[in-house]
């Protein structure tokens, strides 16, 4: 049961029609997609492109070194990166970054988030929670929420598809849909299920042909059923046959179908896969973007290997360029699209890197401030949030929370964290957020 | 004065905005006769009487009674009929008080004081007017004002905490949650108003309570939306609740004394009443106190229905039944104490040859089903009873074999049988193992976890298979000690770690109560406090661990001393109690862990029995009589009452036979009901008038596709051929996608609803695409390639085979027709090439793979 307080009182104001709709939909236990799609359009609610892409770097970057350099440090701390100036004056970053420089006037950088934990994990990124004393069914990932709170907007595209693959350090895939289910799980296109998505073994002709032959047997009637499952395993087998005929879906994956000059600003990733995370495929931004154009509501990339425990700088100096390509590409995309107020984007990682420069030229894991960057949504951008110690190694001022970061994404997307409530495990009804509320700075 | 409400009138009222409805009402008047309101005609019946509630009756009989200024009595008048229904009329009766002004009644008869004195009030349906037509019926009571003038001094818990309450002030999403809300802080639902008030007087530096000009508080303009407020307007300045908490600025706030009585109990009115479709029903709450003293708390309670598909309920306490027969339970809360109102709804059809009852079950059901006027569906054939009873047993599809000899089978017996030979496999005790293995928390976190994994689920399913009874099963879950190698359902305490998860799981799991929110406050919808949630945690205060005789593996034992929790709220020190129970003073030598299992397993214990038959009754009708079936309290009443203590008193009085009453269950008529609604309980969720199907088990449906394409299963680490529900711990989830994109549970929570049996489009494309399954349909040694290499049985003969082995009934001559024309079916031809058959093999293939995507196969229906 979805619960959105402040509904049984008197006086309820806050709630906007399209959560009072959900209430109806979903209170009937579960995703039922064709009531929620028949409840949509029966209200004539105009269907908005509202999402977030959610770019995960695993390993955590050095946050010193990408875009909050410590110029008033030590050498062995400050490191060889130069700042350079940006279009905002006053905001610098790294002079690796300089795409990114050209439009700071479109982002917010965070400087202080500081409440990360030493694990390397997506748990916090994902979930905006920490793996331990979870609730019972575990906390789900943020995109698992969103799937369970708005559904699904197009009956082709699912609400939540993470593109990034299973990677080989097992907690870089640790978060999961929890206490909300598999049915909120992510789509992976890249992950377990990706071999179902073409056809195994059968010509499109033959599946044609079982089509028919199982539209003839499948003849027990849904009416069978009241609670609903039965008309939405039906409504998912329509959407795998359009998947593995022709759709939309597959359409939104493929970004080749996408103008050449828009291919050619994204650049060329690194299919590699890198250390024991993801390839750099600053393509799998293109597709982030032409799937939530498409209808999904949160879509998750995972990019590089950030764990720079040996060579920070030739590391960086071979990463940095194409984090640079890939997340202006995408933000100026989304500008040109009419698309900045629809879409947040958030770059991040699990946590920041030590100030100090280890023996083997690299930086360890530093949880204690990690750096974050924003953009679109329709949040104010140009500007920089907390700041650090003279050292990079603890916020100045303004610490951040993850939490608020995922009040303001939640803000974004029209879901009030001081009202909606999903029940865990034990029923207890859970908020989306431990409290915090979305960053007055940026809303 | 008197006051006529007619229903037309709240219609309008409802749907005209305020400028219209003046002059609509008045046109309404003319063109409406007062007894035809909205076909509603109240002479279609007889109404033989009225009777006035006025509050809990005295020694003396019915009085209303209204003492002090702040006094009011919400009245219900119930009509009587001539063929023993009861309607509520509050809203449609004439009321005429009593002479001299002593009081005032709103229209939906709410009854505040004007004046003190004595005097009757009536209340009467008139006779139609014109022509012949009923009698006018009236009922009268005596009435008493007393104070009408004299406002008492507020009493802030009993009076001003519940406002706040009410208005949703310190809700969880707004100053309630911990922490408050910008700076200012209620106790959750105001379960604390000792600190309430604190925080409401004396922080903030008093600025937000202002005595010697009370509308100035922040409070109040806060509340009115006067200066902005976050939450918005709360309250209407001329509302009651807005006068009330101005009248205790202006007295200087006070507190009331420690020796003021306190809410004990609530009582609401009526308790229930079986109402028809759309109906409308006025509620009365009424608080008793420690001094024996009762008030009308009407307007102050809160109010919310188990189901939001079957009614409504307003901020006054008027209920709104929609069009969904059935029952509903209404939820009242007033300063932590709970009641419930029951509503049934009948459908009102004619329930006449009803199938013949075979046990108790079934008595049950079908009195409430008569009760509610809905005719049951026909019991279900042969082969769909085998096939539905072999998987909710045994966890697997029914073999071709047994479908052909029973079948063939003529004995009246059969269906016992059949439920007596699938309780003696031991293929029943691997099904309920594969259940209770993922709710006992059976996982393999760590690979050396796997030996206690193994050796757990081993012992879960030799409980089964040899009948333990269940209460000696859950003591040697509870009270385990030893080592895991030498006891295995150690293994539960390790993955279920400290007293406070220890206690939680066991409250959910073996008494179906929820009581995790009694951890941090007394629980929203239920009697537990912290003092409760305390006292039980103490059972398992003494359990010791030490490390055990393998790697990863520990030693449960019983820590020597006196087994005590201390409350986080009060710091009170507290001996272990069970639930609703004194504490005990256990001696120190004594495991406390045995006295909550004796206390449990008594048979006079409200929850343990009824807990466990309400799961298995979910396990097998798909909805258990209390749903979500660990959620038993007395806010989530059952739909059947009845038929939960008829199945719980049986299972104690069986020695808690887990068979016992499988066989019961299974053998009831009810059970057998065929899935197909008649015409009048398609809609029916609740009450067992036809049997709801469900989705198969990601086990049971791997292994029946298994069975059907005629490949072997293989599980790393595990011999050839072991089957799904055989599994002995979660750690396969993660290499078998199937398994994991159906929601086989990860034995990370004592809730069956873990096991996700939602439908998704990775489930979907998995079916009908994957890569794995598709091998499997085409392998070599599979049954698509054995039929097509079978000469000696024609297709038909084969068809049948599948459709008995997929369905367990024969194909019906369409289909039949289906599957051989696709078999016969001529390939277009290329490239000049002449027309060819499709290849045997491959023809099979394609009516194995459109078998196994069909809802029938699919779903245990």
């Amino acid at each position: 049961m979805l619960t959105i307080h402040g509904q049984r009182h008197r006086f309820c104001d806050g709630v906007s029609r399209r959560n009072f709709l959900k209430v109806g939909a979903l209170g009937l236990g579960g995703l039922n997609l064709a009531q929620l799609l028949q409840a949509e359009s029966g209200s004539g609610i105009r269907r908005s492109h509202k999402s977030v892409i959610m770019i995960y770097l695993p390993g955590g970057p050095p946050h010193q070194d990408t875009f909050d350099l410590k110029m008033d440090a030590p050498l062995e701390i400050r490191g060889e990166f130069k700042p350079i100036p940006t279009r905002v004056p006053g905001i610098q970053v790294c002079e690796l970054l300089p795409r990114i420089a050209a439009i700071t006037d479109k982002l917010t950088l965070i400087r202080s988030i500081s409440d990360a934990v030493d694990d390397h994990s997506d748990f916090m990124c994902m979930t905006g929670r920490t793996k331990r004393n979870q609730p019972p069914g575990g906390w789900p990932a943020f995109g698992s929420v969103v799937s369970r709170v708005l559904g699904a907007q197009d009956p082709s595209i699912p609400p939540f598809v993470g593109l990034e693959p299973t990677m080989q350090h097992r907690p870089y895939n640790a978060s999961g849909p929890g206490y909300l289910g598999v049915s909120n799980r992510s789509f992976r296109p890249a992950g377990d299920g990706k071999s179902d998505m073409v056809l195994n073994g059968v010509t499109a002709e033959r599946l044609a042909d079982r089509r028919s032959l199982l539209t003839s047997f499948d003849t027990l009637r849904r009416e069978l059923d009241s609670s609903g499952l039965m008309e939405g395993l039906d409504s998912f087998n329509q959407q795998a046959f359009g998947m593995l005929t022709s759709s939309k879906l597959l359409e939104a994956l493929d970004f080749q179908k996408e103008d050449k000059r828009v291919i050619e600003r994204f650049g060329k990733g690194d299919p590699r896969v890198h250390g024991d995370a993801a390839p750099m495929l600053t393509e799998q931004f293109l597709v982030a973007r032409r799937l939530v154009e498409a209808g999904a509501r949160c879509v998750t990339v995972a990019f590089g290997f950030w764990d720079y425990h040996g060579n920070n700088y030739q590391n960086a100096r071979a990463d940095l360029p194409l984090l640079d390509q890939g997340v202006s590409a995408l933000v100026e995309d989304l500008h040109d699209r009419g698309l900045d107020k629809e879409v947040s984007v958030i770059v991040w990682g699990e946590f920041g890197r030590s100030p100090k420069i280890n023996k083997d030229a690299g930086r360890d894991p530093w949880p204690r401030v990690s750096a974050a960057l924003l953009a679109c949504g329709g949040m104010k951008h140009g500007q920089v949030i907390g700041s650090t110690d003279r050292m990079g190694g603890e916020p100045a001022d303004r610490p951040v929370q993850f939490g608020e970061v995922f009040a303001t994404l939640y803000h974004n997307l029209g879901i009030d964290v001081s009202k909606v409530t999903l029940p865990d495990h034990s029923g207890r009804p859970q908020f989306l957020v431990d409290g915090q509320l979305p960053m007055k700075e940026l809303i | 004065m008197a006051y006529h409400s007619s229903n037309s009138f709240r219609l309008i009222r409802a749907i005209a905005p305020t400028g219209l409805r003046r002059v609509v009402f008045a046109v309404l008047l003319v063109l409406s006769t007062p007894h035809l309101a909205r076909g509603e005609s109240p002479s279609a019946e007889s109404l033989k009487s009225l009777e006035i509630y006025a509050g809990v009756p005295s020694s003396t009989g019915s009085m209303l009674q209204l003492r002090g200024a702040d006094s009011q009595r919400q009245l219900i008048v119930t009509g009587h009929y001539a063929s023993g229904k009861a309607k509520d009329l509050t809203r449609t009766v004439v009321f005429t008080t009593p002479e001299g002004g002593l009081l005032k009644i709103g229209p939906n008869g709410l009854v505040t004081p004007l004046k003190d004195g004595v005097g009757t009030l009536t209340a009467s349906v008139p006779s139609s007017g014109a022509g012949p037509g009923p009698e006018a019926v009236s009922a009268t009571i005596p009435v008493q004002v007393v104070g009408a003038d004299k406002a008492l001094p507020v009493n802030f818990p009993n009076q001003i905490a519940p406002i706040f309450t009410k208005a949703g002030c310190n809700s969880g999403g707004c100053h309630g949650k911990s922490g408050g809300q910008n700076g200012f802080r209620l106790s959750l639902l105001g379960f604390e108003p000792a600190e309430d008030y604190e925080h409401l007087v004396s922080e903030s530096r008093g600025r937000r309570l202002f005595p010697a000009a009370p509308d100035h508080s922040l409070l109040l303009e806060k509340a009115i939306s006067s200066v902005p407020h976050g939450g918005g307007k709360r309250l209407e300045a001329d509302s009651a609740d807005y006068r009330m908490l101005r009248r205790w600025i202006a007295q200087g706030m006070p507190y009331g004394n420690s020796t003021d009585p306190v809410v004990t109990r609530i009582e609401v009115f009526p308790k229930e009443r079986v109402a028809a479709l759309g109906a409308e029903q006025q509620l009365a709450v009424i608080a008793h106190y420690s001094d024996g003293s009762s008030e009308d708390a009407t307007q102050s309670s809160l109010y919310e229905p188990n189901d939001k598909e079957m009614a409504k309920v307003d901020a006054s306490g008027l209920v709104k039944l929609y069009q969904q027969p059935g029952d509903v339970g209404i939820m009242v809360r007033y300063q932590g104490k709970v009641a419930v109102f029951r509503a049934t709804i009948p459908l009102g059809a004619e329930v006449n040859d009803l199938p013949p009852a075979r046990n108790f079950i079934d008595s049950l059901v079908f009195k409430k089903l008569k009760q509610l006027g809905m005719p049951p569906s026909s019991v279900c054939d042969d082969p769909t009873f085998l096939r539905r009873v072999t998987i909710d047993i045994a966890g697997r599809l029914p073999t071709i074999e047994e479908s052909t000899l029973f079948a063939s089978d003529t004995s009246a017996e059969k269906r016992d049988r059949v439920i007596q030979r699938l309780l003696d496999s031991s293929e029943y005790a691997e099904y309920f193992a594969n259940k209770w293995a993922a709710l006992l928390r059976n996982k393999r976190n760590e690979a050396t976890h796997k030996h206690g994994t193994y050796l757990f689920h081993d012992w879960i399913r030799e409980s089964l298979l040899a009948n333990k009874p269940y209460d000696v099963f859950v003591r040697e879950v509870l009270a385990a000690s030893g080592d895991i190698g030498r006891n295995p359902p150690v293994a539960w305490y390790r993955q279920v770690k400290n007293s406070t998860s220890q206690l939680e799981d066991t409250a959910q799991l073996f008494l179906g109560v929820r009581l995790q929110c009694a951890q941090c406050h007394h629980h929203p919808y239920e009697r537990w406090s912290q003092q409760d949630y305390y006292s039980f945690s103490a059972f398992f205060s003494q359990v010791g661990r030490k490390p055990g005789s393998q790697p990863g593996e520990e030693m449960v034992f019983h820590k020597r001393g006196v087994a005590k929790a201390t409350n986080k709220k009060n710091k009170e020190e507290l001996r272990p109690a069970g639930l609703g129970n004194a504490p005990l003073e256990l001696p120190p030598e004594q495991d406390p862990r045995n006295s909550l299992v004796d206390w449990m397993a008594a048979s006079d214990n409200p929850f343990f029995a009824k807990s466990l038959v309400n799961r298995y009754w979910k396990h097998f009708f798909n909805r258990g009589l209390v749903d979500p079936e660990d959620d038993i309290r007395e806010t989530n009443p059952p739909s059947n009452p009845e038929l939960l203590d008829a199945l719980a008193s049986h299972f104690v009085a069986s020695k808690y036979d887990l068979k016992e009453l499988i066989r019961k269950l299974c053998g009831s008529t009810v059970y057998q009901l065929s899935s197909e609604p008649n015409e009048f309980n398609t809609n029916d969720k609740q009450n067992f008038s036809r049997y709801y199907p469900k989705r198969i088990n990601a086990e049971v449906l791997y292994d029946a596709i298994h069975l059907i394409t005629g490949a072997e299963t293989k599980f790393d680490g595990l011999p050839e051929g072991t089957r799904a529900v055989q599994l002995p711990d979660n750690s396969f989830n993660a290499s078998v996608y199937f398994l994991n994109v159906f929601g086989r549970p990860d034995s990370s929570s004592s809730c069956e609803c873990e096991r996700s049996q939602d439908a998704s489009l990775a489930q979907s494309l998995h079916l009908l695409n994957a890569k794995d399954l598709q091998e499997k349909i085409a392998a070599d040694k599979g049954r698509a390639a054995s039929l097509a290499g079978d000469f000696k049985r024609d297709d038909e003969t084969k068809i049948r085979e599948l459709y008995l082995a997929a369905f367990s009934r024969q194909p019906d001559p369409l289909e039949m027709k289906v599957a051989i024309g696709h078999l016969e079916k001529k390939l277009p031809s290329k490239e000049g090439k002449p027309e060819e058959t499709i290849p045997k093999r491959r023809a099979y293939e394609d009516v194995i793979w459109a078998l196994l995507n069909t809802k029938e196969f699919l779903f245990n229906h």
